[in-house]
C-alpha cells in the first residue's frame, strides 16, 4: 500500500510517523513549502510531489492533513480517482460539504476515514469502554474540557483565519463534540457562548457549549485558546446513574518537569501528551491501516465526522445568534 | 449578644451552632422549631434551650436569629422575626419564589432589621484572594467562567431537600445560588440572561425533582459563565461534593477549588479512604460577619438583595429548561 500525505506541516509529519509503524509505504508528500518539507521526505525515503494530481496517480491511499477549508475539494478529487482517503478533522468546513464528500466516496466505492484522534487516546477509549460496560450506569451529565493557547505559526496561520478553520469552536471543540456524541448519543440541541462573539477584540478565544442529547443526557463542553503557552489541558467527567468517572490531564501527567533553564518557548501547535509506549496518533493510523487492508471496523466513521461538524456549526450559530439551535437528523448519520 | 435559631430543618444549623459558640460575647439563647420533636431532639443534642414557640423565643429579646427552615418556610419565619424587630440571617436560597423574596426584603426594610443571606462562599479564603486580585486588576478583564457546584443527592440529610414544594425544586434550586452570587460579586455586573438544561437520570427512581443541571449566564458587561449544579457526585465519593471555578481573563486562566484543601486519610482495617478538610471555615467567617453587622449597626457584606438576585437566576433556569431557550432577566 502506497500512501500519499497532503500537507507536510505539523499534522502531516505526525501522521507520517504513524504510517512508518505500518507495512504501508509512504510514497510522498504534497506541500506548499517544498524546501521546508525536504527533510521530512528524506526521513521516510519519500518523494515531494509537485502537485496533488501527480501524487494521486501514484498512490493507493491519500492522507489529507491540510487546513480544513481544503478538505472538501481534495476529498472529491481523491474519490474521483478511486483512492482510499484519510481526512483530518474537522471533516469539512460546512455540513453540506461533508455530505457531498460522503456521497462522493460512497458512489466511488472508496473508504473515507476521519482522523478524530481523541477516540484513540487511551483515557478516552477506556472511559467509553467503562460506560459501555455499565460501570457508571446510564450517563446523565457529561463534562468535557480541551484548553490551550491559540496556535501560532510563523507564516500562513490558517488556524486564526475563521474562513479557513472555523476558529476555536470549530477546530478544537469539534474533538469533544465528537466525544460527547460518542459517549452520550445523538445531539438534539446546542446552546453556546464564545468570546469571539461577545468580545471580538479580545486576543483570545474561549467557548462553552451545553448540549442536549436525544436520549436525555446533558453535556458541558469547554474549549479554550485562551491559556498562556505552553499549557495544554484536557479533562472530562461522566456522571452516571450508578457512578462517576473523571480524568484530568494535569493530575495524570505521570512526569513533572520543573527544570532550571527550561526552554521557554512553546510549540506552534500544542499537543496533549502523557507518556505512552505508542502515540495515539500512531494507534489511529494503525487502525486505519487495518481498516483499509483487512476491512476491520474503525472506531470513527465519516458519518461521525459529519455529525461532529454539524454540532460545531450549530454551536457557532448559537453563539452568534444567542439562541439554542435544534439539530436536524442527517440521513448520513441516522442511516 | 443573644442569637436564636429558628427551625433546624437545614443541616447547616449544626455547623452554625458550633460557629456561634466560638464568638466572644455571643450567646445562643436557644432553638425554636414548629416541628417540636425535631427541635427538642436538636436542642438536647447541643444542650440548648428549646422554646415551644417562636414567640416564646422572641420574648427573650434576641438580637438576631438564624433561619434554618425548609426553603419554602423562610418567608413566614422571616416575617415573624421582622415583626419582632430581630435581625435575620436566612439560609439560602432566600425563598422558593420571587414574591416571597420580595416580601422578605420589604418586611425587613420596613422593620429596619438586617436581612443577610447565608452565602458562606463569599467568606471563603481562596475565593476572597481571587476577589482581591480581580479588584486590583491583577487578572485583567474577566471574560468567561466555567463553574461547578456539584454534590451528592441530599436525601440522606433531610427528605425535604428533594421535595419540590418545600425545597422549591431539585439540584437547580439547591446548587445554583452560591455561584450565581459569587459570579455577580466577582464581575460586579448583573445577570441579564439565563439558559439551562436539566434532566432526571441520576437517582431517577428515588426522587422526582431534577438531579442534573447545566446553566449558562450572560452578564450585563458581556461576560458569560456556566454553572453545573448537578447532584452528580456518587454517594461513595470521598466528600459531599464541591465548588470549583475557572476564570478566563485577559491574563490567562485562574482556577479555584476551595474544597481541595484536604488531607487524604486511608484506614486499612476499614479498607476506606476519606478526605478531611483543613481549609479555613467559611461558615465561621459568615456568622462572624452577621454578628459584626448587628454590633456595628451596618449592612452585612451579603444582603437579602443578593439572595433575591441569586434566586432569580435559579428561577430563570427553570423557565429556560422548560422553553429550551434563554430567558431574559429581570423576571419581574
Amino acid at each position: 500500500m502506497r500512501v500519499g500525505i497532503v500537507g507536510a506541516g505539523f499534522m502531516g509529519s505526525t501522521h507520517a510517523a504513524g504510517w512508518a509503524e505500518t507495512e504501508a509505504t509512504i510514497a510522498g508528500f504534497v506541500t506548499k513549502s517544498p524546501p521546508a518539507a525536504q527533510a521530512l521526505a528524506d526521513q521516510y525515503q519519500a518523494r515531494l510531489y509537485p502537485d496533488f494530481e501527480t501524487m494521486l496517480a501514484e498512490v493507493d491511499v491519500v492522507d489529507i492533513c491540510t487546513p480544513t477549508h481544503l478538505h472538501h475539494e481534495m476529498v472529491l478529487k481523491a474519490a474521483a480517482a478511486g483512492k482510499s482517503i484519510i481526512c483530518e478533522k474537522p471533516l469539512a468546513r460546512t455540513v453540506a460539504q461533508g455530505q457531498e464528500m460522503i456521497a462522493a466516496c460512497r458512489s466511488a466505492g472508496v473508504k473515507l476515514l476521519v482522523a478524530h484522534v481523541v477516540r484513540f487516546f487511551p483515557e478516552y477509549a477506556q472511559a467509553k469502554a467503562a460506560v459501555a460496560n455499565g460501570d457508571i450506569g446510564q450517563p446523565a451529565v457529561v463534562r468535557l474540557t480541551r484548553g490551550t493557547f491559540r496556535p501560532k505559526k510563523a507564516a500562513d496561520n490558517w488556524f486564526v483565519d475563521f474562513d479557513k478553520s472555523g476558529g476555536m469552536m470549530f477546530d478544537l471543540m469539534v474533538h469533544d463534540f465528537d466525544v460527547a456524541r460518542w459517549i452520550a448519543g445523538e445531539v438534539a440541541s446546542v446552546f453556546a457562548k464564545n468570546i469571539t462573539s461577545t468580545r471580538p477584540d479580545a486576543p483570545v478565544d474561549y467557548g462553552l457549549a451545553i448540549l442536549k442529547h436525544r436520549g436525555g443526557v446533558i453535556s458541558h463542553v469547554e474549549g479554550s485558546w485562551a491559556y498562556p503557552p505552553p499549557l495544554f489541558r484536557t479533562r472530562f467527567e461522566i456522571a452516571g446513574s450508578d457512578g462517576w468517572l473523571e480524568f484530568d490531564s494535569a493530575k495524570t501527567s505521570a512526569i513533572g518537569l520543573h527544570l532550571r533553564q527550561q526552554p521557554t518557548d512553546a510549540p506552534d501547535v500544542p499537543l496533549p501528551s502523557s507518556p505512552l509506549s505508542e502515540s495515539p496518533y500512531t494507534t489511529q493510523i494503525k487502525a486505519f491501516y487495518h481498516a483499509l487492508t483487512q476491512d476491520a471496523p474503525v472506531p470513527v466513521s465519516a458519518a461521525d465526522g459529519l455529525a461532529a461538524i454539524q454540532i460545531a456549526v450549530a454551536a457557532l450559530e448559537s453563539a452568534r445568534r444567542g439562541v439554542a439551535i435544534e439539530l436536524e437528523q442527517l440521513p448520513e448519520v441516522s442511516a | 449578644m443573644k442569637i436564636g435559631m429558628m427551625s433546624v430543618a437545614h443541616l447547616h444549623a449544626e455547623a452554625y451552632i458550633h460557629n456561634l459558640e466560638t464568638i466572644p460575647g455571643v450567646e445562643l439563647i436557644g432553638i425554636a422549631d414548629e416541628d417540636q420533636a425535631r427541635g427538642q431532639h436538636f436542642a438536647e443534642m447541643y444542650q440548648a434551650r428549646f422554646y415551644p414557640s417562636y414567640e416564646a423565643m422572641f420574648a427573650e429579646q434576641p438580637d438576631g436569629v438564624l433561619v434554618c427552615s425548609e426553603n419554602a418556610n423562610h418567608w413566614p419565619l422571616v416575617e415573624l422575626a421582622a415583626e419582632a424587630g430581630v435581625h435575620i440571617l436566612s439560609e439560602k436560597p432566600l425563598a422558593t419564589n420571587l414574591a416571597d423574596a420580595q416580601a422578605m426584603l420589604a418586611a425587613c426594610q420596613a422593620a429596619q432589621v438586617i436581612l443577610m443571606t447565608a452565602f458562606p462562599m463569599r467568606f471563603s479564603a481562596p475565593l476572597l484572594e481571587i476577589k482581591a486580585m480581580l479588584a486590583d486588576g491583577s487578572l485583567g478583564q474577566l471574560y468567561a467562567c466555567n463553574t461547578t457546584n456539584q454534590g451528592q443527592m441530599p436525601i440522606a440529610h433531610s427528605r425535604w431537600f428533594v421535595d419540590k414544594e418545600l425545597a422549591g425544586g431539585g439540584a437547580v434550586m439547591d446548587h445554583t445560588v452560591h455561584l450565581a452570587d459569587i459570579l455577580r460579586w466577582y464581575l460586579e455586573s448583573e445577570v441579564v440572561e439565563v439558559f439551562a438544561q436539566t434532566n432526571h437520570i441520576l437517582h431517577a427512581d428515588t426522587v422526582e425533582v431534577e438531579t442534573g443541571g447545566l446553566l449558562m449566564l450572560t452578564f450585563a458587561d458581556g461576560a458569560f459563565a456556566s454553572i453545573d449544579c448537578s447532584w452528580s457526585k456518587p454517594l461513595n465519593y470521598p466528600t459531599w461534593g464541591g465548588l470549583t471555578m475557572e476564570l478566563i481573563s485577559e491574563r490567562g486562566l485562574t482556577t479555584i477549588d476551595p474544597f481541595s484543601q484536604n488531607l487524604t486519610v486511608y484506614n486499612q482495617s476499614q479498607r476506606s479512604h476519606r478526605w478531611t478538610y483543613w481549609g479555613s471555615d467559611a461558615n465561621q467567617a459568615m456568622i462572624e460577619e452577621f454578628v459584626a453587622a448587628i454590633r456595628e449597626q451596618r449592612s452585612p457584606k451579603v444582603t437579602g438583595e443578593d439572595g433575591y438576585k441569586a434566586l432569580e437566576v435559579a428561577l430563570a433556569a427553570y423557565a429556560s429548561a422548560k422553553s429550551n431557550q434563554p430567558v431574559t432577566l429581570p423576571l419581574v
